[in-house]
């Protein structure tokens, strides 16, 4: 600990209205002090009226850094605490924390950043010390002004609504269920299971993907208190945590469990349409199975296909099939709602590796599906009569591309992260084509091989013993795809070889893999509804990767499986558990502690103008008719300030941030602004 | 530190980042949990790194406030400097043996106010440091430990009684034994995390020899502003080196040294240090030889990019055998692995090993869970229940459940702590902890139910 000397000035500094302020500055073991003169700053603030303690510390938010805090208030008896550090999302609640457990209201206390905004954004020496003073000097003013508040409690409605029933939702459903949580799984599908459902076998452990996720479906289904609902959108969504209600639209299935002759249903259908499920390898019918064995096990009708001729109803005798059916929708009471929205293969560009216009070359998700013995060639690979077959597969597709040399996608960016699976998926596929087909000649061109997963190494090993051909191409020069004039194999890959020094590369292919990347499955409804943070990859964006690794900036709405970023089925389901665990604490608690930051209505001042009303974003405020007045809901308000800010009579003040507060802060800062 | 009580809902072994996590999932649920670990402060790896990638955030920023957190929480215990003896399985839950390591001092009256340690002759070679800095023989860990209570190290100790004599709280007992204590718990979560590959584990690179040959968690430890020199020098001669090489996959992806599979964060954290490095030292040249750089997570690959862009060299090559030079400069014998394999000598003032990690402990003996093939526990339903070891009612999160990063460590952690909840739950361990969820659960819809086939 730095104390600065003759910052202690004692009671004689106390300020008029009774202030003792407490500053602590942190010099986050360099990333603060590097940049920033601390020493110096707690030397000018310490001369502040109302500054009782100025002082500096290694790491504040570490146990002895905030022994430090919680001794200071007690000997010193400072009733005003100001942490300057990093960034408040970071560590505001922390100290909030230190506060309290010294006897001292938290919300006497307040952060001033001068990492993010100060030392991590500029290199200046001298201005970053100045801007530092300047704020802590805004601070110390703005301190003065507050008053004790008592954080609002809501209750907690304890029940979960998990939004997604793939391997991620499901997961988390069984967690909560098992933990005593009524839960309502929501998937806008007819039928649960996701992606996996389209998988064969899983790496590393080989098992068999549908019955994994079988045993995953009949835990969550047959728990009492889950509750599945297949077929629904979510139209709209409001409250806040512990009290969020759900609109959801039940799309009409169609068929229900009355209906016995499934089969003959649907073999009676006269409508074809692209089958989503072989990611249009095959056709099915307007009512249909999504896989066998799935879930709910009752047929489906897609209204885009079917023409309501009548014939399946015809062949079942009219038992259990309804093409009248109605939509429904109903609204779903939950305290937490956790979102496990998936992803969706990336698509090729039209020509992108010849994608589209060469037949032959088709994604790693077709070719799963191709080598999938309830696939839609019952586990064939299209193959040259009598010829060995030759297979070249490429990796990162639609993944770690580069600006300028990869075209960009519609959204205007081109996909630049690591998709994470594709490296295993691609080689476990290839090694099962080895394993079936020892003839063919499988040659993979990639950048880098990254197996990185427990027993995924394994694969590379074995792919490079059983001689299959790797090819290093540079980023910069991906392959290209093209028909072959001469020869018998439809396709010619073509690039240079890295790893010998950058020879040419022309290798004949009947089949090219494409090892797709993955994008986030398109939620923007749900986005805009939940307000969610976005990263530039244009998944879900976690709070903290580290310390809220599974939520989302929106208290109550929780994070499972790959909507937030590639994952393997082992990393999507540890999320899902996270995050079940995570709304578990909450829902433990029984009631939600929230800041006391919300707008308050000053009666006598109310004209009842309703400007309030139009203005605010989140429906937060009434009028109560009989006296004429605006009025707002505690547990709605998420102290925005928009109301207090356009209020034409001054009636509407928010909690944390009145006009003596906000005032002082604004003219100790243009104060500070003139001198610097 | 408060006596053992008799009956805790869960044992969580390891207190690094993931023992904490875990601890801190279940305590917030309303579960009693012990967490004991053998080092006398909790923190494990993770507090003695500088910073994470891939946001740089200073790992102390995010680790220390989870220590403190641990510590001051209501329902949880911490029980440091403590071992394992004995999990065995007891009527419905687990009976718990440990031993409380003597610290030669009375832990509850110890303040931590540093006065032995200055008075303290002896100086040894300090392990929180990787052996570049010094500690006293007693001592506190260092400045974040927690709790922060000394400890004596009787094998380095000569008992000139000088730190007794300036103890205010007189809390020195040099008769102190170490002392066996059991309890209970109904479930058990290990996290016992890991260790580096040994750098003796590859004798081709002197990684135990030369000097100059780093161990990456020693060069987390001189880049830090907390670190034995308080910048970046080589040990060799204190001068600023110029010219530093990474060797990847030196402990891993080499059945030779019996670990094939992938560490997963070395590729990261070499990165992450070469990019410092040109940080700290100006004009400094990083070169990475690597196998395949595996930048997999979230954000990983566009850290990656700006780290080649800020002028760290990433070559393919596998360095076949260090020698060290008069000046112990060191001489990579590299097979450039994008030039045909031609083999080219390559002179750099530093070396930095990017050693892989293994288990950091075994459970042999003490906890009947098996371990697999490469050493860490066995998971015998990976796919769906990540966390969930062969024996009941024990599962495992972070590191020791095989390797991986401080985001997924922290994210299987919170998985082992949701597994072990619903176990607790379902063996009636504690009816109480469910009731809060069930008794209480509202009314909700049904809408429709579907048998299944
Ligand atoms: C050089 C290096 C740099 C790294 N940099 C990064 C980075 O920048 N970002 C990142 O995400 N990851 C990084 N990592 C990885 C990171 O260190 C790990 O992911 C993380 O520490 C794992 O946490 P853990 O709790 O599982 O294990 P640990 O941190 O090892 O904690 C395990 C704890 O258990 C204790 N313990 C062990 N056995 C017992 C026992 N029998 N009884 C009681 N206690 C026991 C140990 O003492 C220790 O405190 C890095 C790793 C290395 C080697």
């Amino acid at each position: 600990m730095v104390e600065t000397p003759g910052s202690c000035s004692g009671s004689g500094n106390e300020h008029e209205n009774g202030a003792r302020i407490g500053v602590f500055i942190c010099h986050c073991g360099g990333n603060i002090s590097d940049v920033v003169d601390v020493k110096r700053v707690a030397d000018e603030i310490g001369k502040l009226r109302g500054v009782v303690l100025s002082t500096t510390q290694m790491f504040l938010c570490s146990d002895p850094g905030q022994g430090l805090i919680e001794q200071k208030i007690k000997e010193l008896g400072l009733n005003r605490v100001i942490v300057a550090a990093c960034s408040p999302t970071l560590h505001q609640l922390t100290f909030r924390r230190t506060v309290a457990r010294a006897g001292l209201n938290q919300f006497l206390f307040e952060h001033v950043n001068v990492r993010e905004q100060v030392s991590w954004v500029t290199e200046d020496a001298e201005a970053a010390t100045q801007k530092a003073t300047r704020l802590i000097r805004a601070a110390v003013d703005r301190v003065k002004h507050l008053i004790p508040l008592d954080k609002r409690r809501i209750s907690i409605h304890p029940a979960a609504l998990v939004i997604g029933g793939g391997i991620a939702g499901l997961v988390a459903a069984r967690d909560l269920a098992q933990r005593g949580m009524k839960v309502t799984l929501v998937e806008k599908q007819p039928f649960l299971g996701g992606r996996v459902a389209q998988l064969h076998t899983l790496f590393p452990t080989g098992e068999d993907a549908r019955d994994a996720l079988k045993r995953v479906i009949e835990e969550v289904v047959s728990h009492e208190l889950v509750n599945v609902i297949t077929n629904a959108q979510i139209l709209d969504s409001e409250g806040v945590v512990g009290d969020f209600r759900t609109r959801i639209r039940i799309e009409p299935r169609g068929a229900n469990s009355q209906l016995r002759q499934r089969a003959s249903a649907v073999a009676a259908c006269p409508e074809q349409t692209i089958n989503e499920f072989d990611y249009g390898l095959s056709q099915r019918k307007a009512i249909y199975m999504a896989y066998p064995g799935c879930y709910p096990p009752i047929p489906a009708i897609d209204w885009n296909v079917c023409t309501k001729c009548g014939k399946c109803l015809w062949a079942v005798g009219g038992r259990g099939i309804n093409l009248a059916e109605q939509p429904r929708e109903m609204v779903l009471h939950s305290g937490i709602i956790v979102l496990a929205t998936g992803f969706d293969p990336y698509e090729p560009l039209y020509g992108e590796y010849g994608y589209g216009i060469f037949p032959r070359v088709i994604t790693l998700q077709q070719l799963i599906r191709l080598l999938d013995p309830l696939g839609p060639t019952g586990g064939r690979l299209p193959r040259n009569d009598g010829e060995p077959t030759r297979i070249a597969f490429i990796h990162c597709v639609g993944a770690r591309q580069i600006e300028g040399v990869n075209q960009r996608q519609p959204d205007g960016k081109v996909k630049d992260y690591c998709a994470r699976t594709c490296c295993t998926g691609a080689l476990h596929a290839a090694l099962e084509i080895r394993r079936r087909h020892p003839e063919v000649m499988i040659t993979d061109f990639y950048q880098d091989i990254r197996t990185y997963g427990r027993g995924h190494e394994t694969y590379y090993e074995q792919a490079s013993e059983a001689g299959i051909l790797f090819v290093r191409y540079d980023p910069r020069h991906p392959p290209r795809v093209e028909g072959n004039p001469k020869g018998d194999s439809p396709l010619l890959v073509r690039t240079s070889d890295l790893l010998t020094g950058g020879l040419d590369v022309e290798m004949p292919a009947d089949l090219v893999v494409l090892a797709t990347g993955v994008v986030p499955h398109d939620i923007s409804e749900l986005v805009g509804m939940y307000h969610c943070a976005v990263g530039s990859d244009s998944f879900l964006l976690e709070v903290h990767p580290k310390l809220r690794p599974v939520e989302l900036a929106v208290a109550g709405v929780f994070l499972a499986g790959s909507c937030q970023g590639p994952m393997d089925v082992t990393e999507a389901c540890a999320a899902a558990s996270a995050a079940a665990s995570k709304s578990a604490a909450l829902i433990a608690q029984a009631q939600v502690e929230m800041d006391p930051f919300i707008a308050k209505v000053d009666e006598e001042l109310c004209t009842g103008c309703q400007t309030c009303l139009t203005v605010c974003p989140y429906d937060a405020i009434t009028r109560d008719e009989t006296r004429g007045i605006a009025v707002v809901s505690e547990a709605r308000c998420t102290g925005c300030g928009t109301c207090a800010a356009t209020c034409p009579s001054n009636a509407i003040q928010q909690f944390g941030f009145n006009d003596a507060q906000v005032l002082a802060e604004v003219k100790a800062l243009l104060q500070g602004a003139a001198l610097g | 530190m408060a006596k053992i009580r008799e009956r805790y809902d869960a044992l969580v072994i390891g207190g690094g980042i993931a023992g904490m996590q875990a601890a801190l999932d279940l305590g917030e649920q309303g579960y009693d949990v012990l967490l004991v670990e053998k080092e006398p402060s909790i923190g494990g790896v993770m507090v003695g790194l500088n910073k994470v990638f891939p946001t740089l955030d200073c790992s102390s920023c995010i680790c220390t406030p989870r220590m403190a957190e641990a510590a001051h929480h209501a329902r949880i215990q911490l029980q440091t400097y403590t071992e394992v003896e004995r999990v065995e399985k007891k009527g419905t839950g687990f009976a718990v043996h440990l031993v409380k390591k003597p610290r030669f001092l009375i832990e509850d009256d110890c303040v931590g106010c540093n006065l032995c340690e200055l008075a303290c002759p002896i100086d040894v070679p300090h392990e929180f440091d990787y052996g570049l800095g010094a500690r006293r023989a007693v001592y506190i860990p260092h400045g974040n430990a927690i709790p922060q209570t000394a400890v004596l190290d009787v094998e380095n100790c000569v008992f000139c009684g000088k730190c007794e004599k300036v103890c205010p709280t007189h809390c020195f007992d040099f008769t102190q034994e170490a002392e066996e204590v059991t309890t209970s718990a109904g479930a058990v979560i290990i996290a016992t995390g890991l260790q580096i590959t040994p750098m003796a584990a590859k004798k081709e690179y002197g990684g135990d020899t030369f000097v100059n040959v780093m161990n990456p968690l020693g060069m987390e430890r001189i880049q830090s502003s907390n670190g034995p020199y308080g910048r970046v020098l080589r040990p060799s001669d204190g001068k600023i080196p110029r010219s530093i090489a990474y060797v990847q996959c030196a402990g891993s992806r080499d059945r030779s040294i019996g670990i094939p599979y992938c560490s997963r964060v070395c590729c990261m954290y070499a990165l992450k240090q070469a990019l410092l490095l040109t940080h700290y030292i100006h004009g400094v040249e990083v070169t990475l030889y690597y196998m395949d750089i595996r930048a997999f997570g979230k954000g990983y690959e566009q850290f990656y990019r700006r780290a080649v862009k800020e002028g760290v060299k990433a070559t393919k090559g596998k360095v076949a055998k260090i020698t060290e030079a008069d000046n112990h400069d060191l001489i990579l014998r590299v097979e450039m692995l994008d030039e045909n394999g031609r083999v080219e000598e390559r002179r750099h003032d530093l070396v930095v090993l990017a050693q892989g990690l293994v288990p950091g402990w075994h459970v042999g003996g003490v906890v009947d869970a098996e371990e697999a093939e490469d050493g860490f526990l066995l998971t015998p339903e990976a796919k769906v229940s990540p966390s969930h070891t062969t024996m009941e009612g024990v599962f495992v999160g972070g590191v020791a459940a095989g390797p991986k990063d401080i985001p997924d460590a922290i994210v299987e952690a919170g998985e082992a702590a949701m597994a072990a909840a619903n176990y607790l739950e379902r063996i009636g361990w504690r009816a109480m902890a469910g009731a809060v969820l069930g008794a209480s659960a509202a009314k909700q819809e049904v809408v429709e139910t579907w048998e299944m086939h």
